[in-house]
């Protein structure tokens, strides 16, 4: 790894340490390997959105021309957001890439995602169905994101209706994520995302 | 007189110098590699870089020439160096550097006008007029291609415009003097 990408990280990596955010536990790094070319970061859930409560965790990777380019960053955790891949956790923000400029930090970055997670861009989605749900079905969007919330990212909020279409799902035989996927997709409407998971 | 004790501001009780050291450093850091800035060039927007680090950021992106701090427009020819006292030239100019742009230097206004030209009391003129000027002015205008030593940064074409423009006026001032004693 080229020296300035690694000592850079190293850097960063104690101001981030260092940062309030981090005493107040809203975002937070680590190291994956001793080379510092892959971290893995964490951010909570911003407070009044759907995904308050949850702790969302990254994969950070370092190129070598790391400050001269961005970061690859995309959510391990699953979470419903138009500008986030449901399926991969491939991110879409344009800091990340054209928008990028050198002086920005890990720092930076893990607020800038949860800058994302207060104010979603469905005009310039990663995931069409949720940016289309987001736009057309404001509180199907954020009851679906909450429960995404509540059991990938540990949040708070019990939905007993939404696990009970799940389960439905489940005792045909599928599997819980495609089925909490399915009924997602199709606004909880347990008739089409049977259908669809069926055709 | 208020003792030190007294005095507004953050307070600093002892052991906090190397605190406060660290804070200075910081202040001048590169805002691309994190470290104290070498050969330190700073943008019209008042960000500081190294010029090693700034170089390669406009390398990187060619067609998106902006500042990585403010992303204000930048470029190659609008930065300016910093040269504090004794910290230039200790380090190894890094591979694929170009030099670092050169500070321009103009010379301040001298106060003599048009009207007092010519009369043979301002200092300039003088100072040319006497003596050794045949000289002096020959070998100043005919070495084009001669590397000299110069108090002012060489190779700029800002340089080279003001070397050219102050030759064709002394050629204009010779003709004029000349024309003085004839007449
Ligand atoms: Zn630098
Ligand atoms: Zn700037």
């Amino acid at each position: 790894m080229a020296n300035i990408a690694a000592q850079r990280i190293q850097r960063e990596f104690k101001e981030v340490i260092k940062s309030e955010e981090v005493a107040k536990c809203a975002i937070k790094v680590e190291l994956v390997n001793d080379s510092f070319t892959e971290l893995k970061g964490e951010i909570a859930g911003p407070p009044d959105t759907p995904y308050e409560g949850g702790n969302f965790v990254l994969e950070i990777k370092v190129p070598e021309t790391y400050p001269f380019n961005p970061p690859k960053v995309r959510f391990i955790t699953k979470i419903w957001h138009p500008n986030i891949s449901s399926v991969t956790g491939a991110i879409c923000l344009d800091i990340l890439k054209d928008q990028w400029a050198a002086a920005m930090t890990l720092r930076t970055v893990l607020l800038s995602l949860q800058a994302l997670l207060s104010a979603a861009e469905p005009d310039d989605p990663q995931d069409a169905v949720v940016a289309k749900q987001y736009k057309e079905q404001p509180d199907m969007f954020r009851q679906t994101a909450k429960h995404w919330t509540s059991v990938y990212a540990g949040g708070p909020a019990k939905m007993p209706e939404l696990d009970d279409k799940i389960r439905r799902l489940t005792d045909m035989g599928v599997e819980e994520h495609n089925a909490r996927v399915a009924l997602s997709s199709y606004n909880w409407d347990l008739e089409r995302a049977t259908e669809q998971l069926f055709s | 007189m208020s003792t030190a004790e007294e005095q507004p501001g953050p307070s600093k009780p002892s052991g906090s110098a190397t605190d406060e050291k660290e804070r200075d450093d910081r202040t001048f850091e590169c805002n691309i590699c994190l470290d104290t800035a070498k050969d330190a060039v700073v943008s019209m927007c008042g960000h500081l870089f190294c010029w090693p680090c700034l170089h390669k950021w406009l390398e990187t992106r060619p067609t998106r020439q902006v500042c990585p701090v403010c992303k204000a427009a930048i470029s190659k020819d609008k930065v300016i160096p910093l040269y504090g006292r004794g910290a230039t030239k200790q380090e190894d100019p890094r591979n694929n550097v170009p030099p670092r742009p050169a500070g321009q230097r103009t010379e301040p206004e001298t106060s003599t006008g048009f009207p007092g030209f010519g009369f043979g009391d301002g200092g300039f003129h003088m100072s040319f007029g006497i003596g050794a000027f045949p000289f002096g002015f020959f070998t100043s205008t005919f070495n084009f291609g001669e590397t000299r030593p110069s108090p002012a940064p060489r190779g700029t074409p800002q340089f080279e415009e003001e070397q050219f423009l102050s030759k064709v006026f002394l050629w204009v001032a010779l003709l004029f003097i000349c024309w003085l004693v004839l007449a």
